[in-house]
């Protein structure tokens, strides 16, 4: 579609200077144009981060004095049981938030697949509608279902005979509270991603298939899941990389154990310890010290996931 | 889609499920539905009753006449109006902002070749695994030497960075716009701003529509940093105001629930409008990815 | 499409020219309008009230008030605009958390360059000595202290065949035990929880009496050293063990739905906890009553008045205080909010002692307070009080919870205190 009337407009005839003027301005246009971006970023993405690391070599108050204290914050990490207890919470909500949601997701999509599904785009965007609900909201909601005496969740359980589950006090169920906060959340998100790789898949892949006697799990396991390889591979690595920072949920969903997400911290994720020690205690070279952990722990996990998806190898019949 | 023509000369069809739809995947349907919007109908519930009445049990599932009670209170507790105006005023510049933006820098890196691209763009890339929380304590001091505290510039501002934009948007201009099409405009003397602004950007501006309502809907949401940084209730955003209305009487569900609906509403509200765009950029972005 | 795109793009310079060029609200403040200032406080104390009470009477001042949040979320937002933002003219800070702002007093104003030295004598002596430095300069001005007493329902005393009056209930419990043990009938009777939870309701109440907290009298850490602290530790453990507790967190949503609903019958209630209860539980009107806590006195809570150095707007600030925080002040918010106030002149004022209150069955609200804070032994609140009361609480309300055997929890409850104070 181009327009060409416009492009010819502008060039009649350019003189010599012109034309190294432009030729100039043409070898900036690459940079001025990333350059927004990487303006921004330096000043409030990079800075702040390699700044972050700084801060962790000191003993930093922001209403006091700041010593400078080298590696010690990080020695003082690893004997630490809260950092571990809080790396224990991230881990077990994001498996928990995140194998179930993908595993639903798929399984949704395989649904919403059906040819002549009626009102199909109704369908779609009501299970995008999670997604675009406020966070802080929700968790407030979900709170309240999951509350130990007058909860929904504990009145069916109680109707099923079973004693009420105090989900903030006990440290699964309070991982399985928020994994079902986050899992609620970006279902639907992940549903549709997958629903149009879905689509995509060539139908005489599964005649074929059928013909040779392949049953539908055996077509499921070797034509549908190794087609959906790029998308799953997506899916893993945005999913642990958004699941290992969780925050809002912990903070909101426990309101009056103030930062620690339990009386003994039971679902204080990496991030929202972060926090505590930063902002809740002031602790800023401690709290950048968490942060630090935490860049390297995401790095670390988003390769490997990666490396064990991309394995996923596809198969003939 | 016909079928009768079920003979292997007719092309391939994209879809399973030739003969009418299962009854079972309706119901399934119909639970997926449920699931994701009971949470919210549970939230007006709450919001149209009481406290008292939420922690009821069996519990109360039918809406009550408190509504305007409650919303009434919202609104006098803290500035909610004020609190609206604020959120949409953010959510539209970062929204705005960023399909811009990224479309600036996708089109760069995907159409235009310099020295140091690569590198560029991997550094793009790996931004994507900084978790915001993070910087928030060196971005405060920073945007207090600015004296951007209290401001929404400091929340508009930090949000227009979005890795995955760029990384979208590179995605798109590089499948939607050939290099032919960017040959032919060059050999028409055009400039690189004049085949961006007047040839690549209409091409995949829906796909920047799209980016901008991603933009707009986490700018709407976002929680951490207008919480940090926006300190006044008249700068309030609206997430911001349903904290405040959680902390104002000793965690009192009905306020806390009405705001929450109220703060949710323009979001659903636009949702019927741009749903479908969403649902289509999401899958669109899936098929190309 | 192209002209939605336009338009958005348009609308949002438009928006961004409007947020860019509309000055920050501080700037509102400050020398070109020198009668409005800004005021944080924390919610949940109604201080609302007293502010709109104070602009009716000056109808030219503008007060901004923000109420931040919980007590510990406002000295946090304090410390953190310390840090480098935007500080208010006007903050109330509360006891526990003072003493850490009092370690950096370059924060503050010496509140005694604007005339603080000569009211200073109008306070309570051992609430006014927490706002002085060693220097002598003075960083608060005490707004109220808590006293203590218990609430309870003449209702479900009745019910349970407990006595109703608050003369008789309050000889029912001169000791703790004895409390644990009108609990213990009460659960028998009624098979219902009798009080709110062991945590906040008997640690907080009982540790708050004692003639030394966490720090001794050379102001050295001594939480785990002293006594008294594990007296009251061992005593919440005892009180846990007899099972009459509803293990709600004070303060939670359950709480507070438990307070309409009657799932406990006796709460610990400070003065200030009387407006909770009357904002929470609107509908149990007239179905309380307050009775004495046992061992008969102590105090819980209490907050100052401080202004921040960098404030623009101090002399503002300091006519408020100077005005609603006067003996007068205070009494006239006793009379509408019930906060029990540091200046003792006006406790023996007749609008005080004769006060009564209908929302709990016309109980002499002013009576019952002052006599709980006379008699007590002031103790030092240092700068790690705050922390460690948390983690002493956590550690009771994980063993309430039970998840913490009560064997092991002072252990626990140490280990979590070391680990707190960390750095």
């Amino acid at each position: 579609m181009l327009r060409p009337t416009a492009a010819a407009k502008a060039t009649a005839e350019p003189t010599r200077q012109r034309r190294i003027q432009q030729g100039f301005r043409e070898r900036l246009a690459p940079y001025a144009y990333v350059a927004p971006f990487f303006v921004l970023f330096l000043i409030f993405g990079l800075f702040p981060l390699l700044f972050t690391f700084y801060v962790s070599l000191f003993d930093w108050d922001p209403i006091g004095e700041r010593t400078y204290v080298g590696l010690d914050n990080f020695a003082e990490l690893a004997h630490d049981p809260r950092f571990w207890g809080a790396l224990r919470n991230t881990f077990s909500i994001w498996v928990l938030s995140t194998v179930p949601q993908l595993l639903l997701a798929l399984g949704m999509a395989h649904v919403l697949n059906h040819a002549r599904l009626r009102a199909a785009t109704l369908f779609r965007m009501s299970v995008l509608v999670p997604y675009v609900t406020s966070v802080a909201a929700t968790t407030i909601v979900f709170a309240q279902l999951f509350d130990r005496d007058y909860g929904m969740l504990n009145w069916f359980i109680g109707l099923l005979g079973f004693e009420h589950i105090d989900f903030t006090a006990s440290v699964f169920g309070s991982h399985i509270m928020i994994a079902v906060m986050v899992a609620w959340r970006w279902t639907g998100y992940n549903t549709l991603l997958y629903l149009a790789s879905l689509q995509s898949v060539s139908r005489e892949l599964y005649e074929a298939a059928a013909v040779d006697g392949a049953s539908g799990w055996k077509q499921f396991r070797h034509i549908t899941i190794p087609s959906l390889r790029p998308i799953i591979v997506f899916t893993v690595v945005t999913s642990t990389i958004g699941g290992l920072q969780i925050f809002t949920e912990p903070l909101l969903a426990n309101p009056v154990g103030g930062l620690t997400c339990g009386a003994a911290r039971q679902c204080q994720t990496l991030t929202l310890f972060l926090y505590e020690q930063g902002f809740g205690r002031f602790h800023f070279g401690y709290g950048a010290a968490v942060g630090v952990a935490l860049f390297v722990m995401v790095v670390i996990v988003s390769a490997i996931n990666y490396l064990l998806v991309t394995r996923i190898r596809s198969e003939r019949p | 889609m016909n079928p009768t023509s079920t003979t292997t000369n007719a092309p391939p069809r994209r879809r399973r499920g030739v003969g009418r739809v299962p009854f079972l995947v309706y119901v399934l349907l119909g639970l997926m539905v449920f699931a994701s919007v009971f949470p919210l109908y549970w939230m007006f519930v709450v919001s149209t009753t009481d406290s008292a009445t939420a922690y009821n049990l069996p519990p109360h599932v039918v809406p009550g006449g408190n509504f305007l009670h409650l919303a009434n209170l919202v609104f006098t507790t803290v500035p909610f109006v004020g609190a609206l105006v604020n959120s949409l005023a953010v959510a539209t510049a970062v929204g705005v902002g960023q399909a811009l933006l990224c479309a600036l820098a996708g089109f760069a890196f995907a159409k235009l070749s310099f020295p140091g691209r690569n590198t560029l763009f991997l550094v793009v890339v790996l931004t994507m695994t900084v978790p915001a929380q993070l910087a928030v304590i060196p971005q405060y001091l920073i945007m207090s030497k600015l004296g951007w505290v209290d401001t929404l510039q400091a929340v508009i501002v930090p949000g227009l960075v979005s890795a995955f934009g760029i990384f979208w948007m590179r995605q798109h201009i590089g499948s939607t716009i050939d290099d032919e099409l960017m040959h032919a405009a060059r050999v028409d003397g055009a400039t690189t701003w004049q085949i961006f602004w007047r040839v690549a950007f209409p091409l995949v501006r829906p796909a920047a529509f799209v980016l901008g309502l991603f933009g707009f809907v986490n700018a709407w949401n976002d929680f951490l940093w207008p919480f940090i940084v926006l300190k006044s209730p008249d700068r309030y955003t609206v997430q911001i105001a349903i904290k405040a209305l959680q902390n104002s009487r000793d965690i009192d569900l009905g306020l806390a629930m009405s705001g929450s609906f109220l703060a949710t509403l323009p979001l659903l509200v636009l949702f019927v409008f741009v749903g479908r765009r969403l649902v289509q950029g999401i899958m669109e972005g899936a098929f190309k990815g | 499409m192209k002209r939605v795109v336009t338009t958005a793009a348009t609308f949002a310079a438009a928006v961004l020219l409007v947020v860019g060029c509309t000055p920050g609200s501080n700037s509102d403040t400050g020398s070109s309008d020198s009668k409005a200032f800004e005021f944080w406080s924390f919610s949940a104390i109604n201080q609302k009230l007293e502010v709109d009470a104070y602009e009716k009477k000056h109808p030219d001042v503008d007060v901004k008030l923000t109420e931040v949040g919980s007590t510990t979320e406002t000295a946090q937002a304090l410390t953190t605009a310390l840090a480098g933002g935007k500080v208010p003219d006007l903050v109330l800070i509360q006891g526990d958390d003072l003493p850490k702002f009092m370690q950096s007093p370059e924060n503050f104003v010496d509140l005694s360059t604007l005339g603080a030295d000569k009211i200073k004598g109008d306070y309570l002596e051992w609430v006014m000595k927490q706002s002085v430095t060693a220097d002598g300069e003075i960083i608060g001005i005490p707004t109220d202290v808590g006293g203590m007493a218990v609430a309870y329902r003449t209702d479900l005393f009745k019910a349970a065949g407990l006595p109703t009056d608050r003369e008789q209930v309050s000889k029912l419990w001169p000791t703790w035990d004895a409390l644990t043990e009108v609990g213990k009938q009460y659960v028998k009777a009624t098979g219902k929880p009798f009080i709110d939870n062991t945590p906040t309701s008997i640690f907080f109440q009982a540790v708050n009496q004692g003639s030394e907290r966490y720090y001794d009298a050379d102001r050295k850490l001594s939480y785990d050293k002293n006594p008294q602290v594990k007296a009251a530790f061992d005593l919440t453990l005892k009180v846990h063990a007899a099972g009459i507790a509803a293990k709600q967190t004070s303060f939670s949503s359950g709480w507070t739905a438990g307070m309409t609903k009657g799932d406990f019958a006796v709460m610990s209630a400070p003065a200030w906890m009387l407006n909770a209860i009357r904002t929470n539980a609107p509908k149990t009107e007239g179905k309380w009553d307050i009775a004495t806590v046992p061992g008969g006195s102590g105090n819980w809570g209490g907050s100052y008045l401080a202004i921040p150095k960098r404030a623009k707007n101090a002399k503002a600030a300091w006519d408020y205080i100077a005005e609603m925080q006067a003996p007068e002040g205070q009494l006239a918010n006793f009379l509408t909010k019930g906060n029990l106030p540091t200046t003792p002149s006006v406790y023996t004022d007749p609008r005080l002692v004769e006060r009564t209150d209908p929302f709990f069955s016309n109980a002499p609200v002013g009576k019952i307070y002052t006599q709980s804070v006379v008699g007590i032994k002031p103790f030092y609140i240092g700068p790690n009080d705050a922390t460690i009361g948390t983690e002493l609480l956590n550690t009771l309300t994980s063993v309430e919870q039970g998840k913490v055997a009560p064997d092991k929890a002072w252990d626990t409850a140490l280990a979590n205190v070391k680990n707190a104070l960390r750095g």
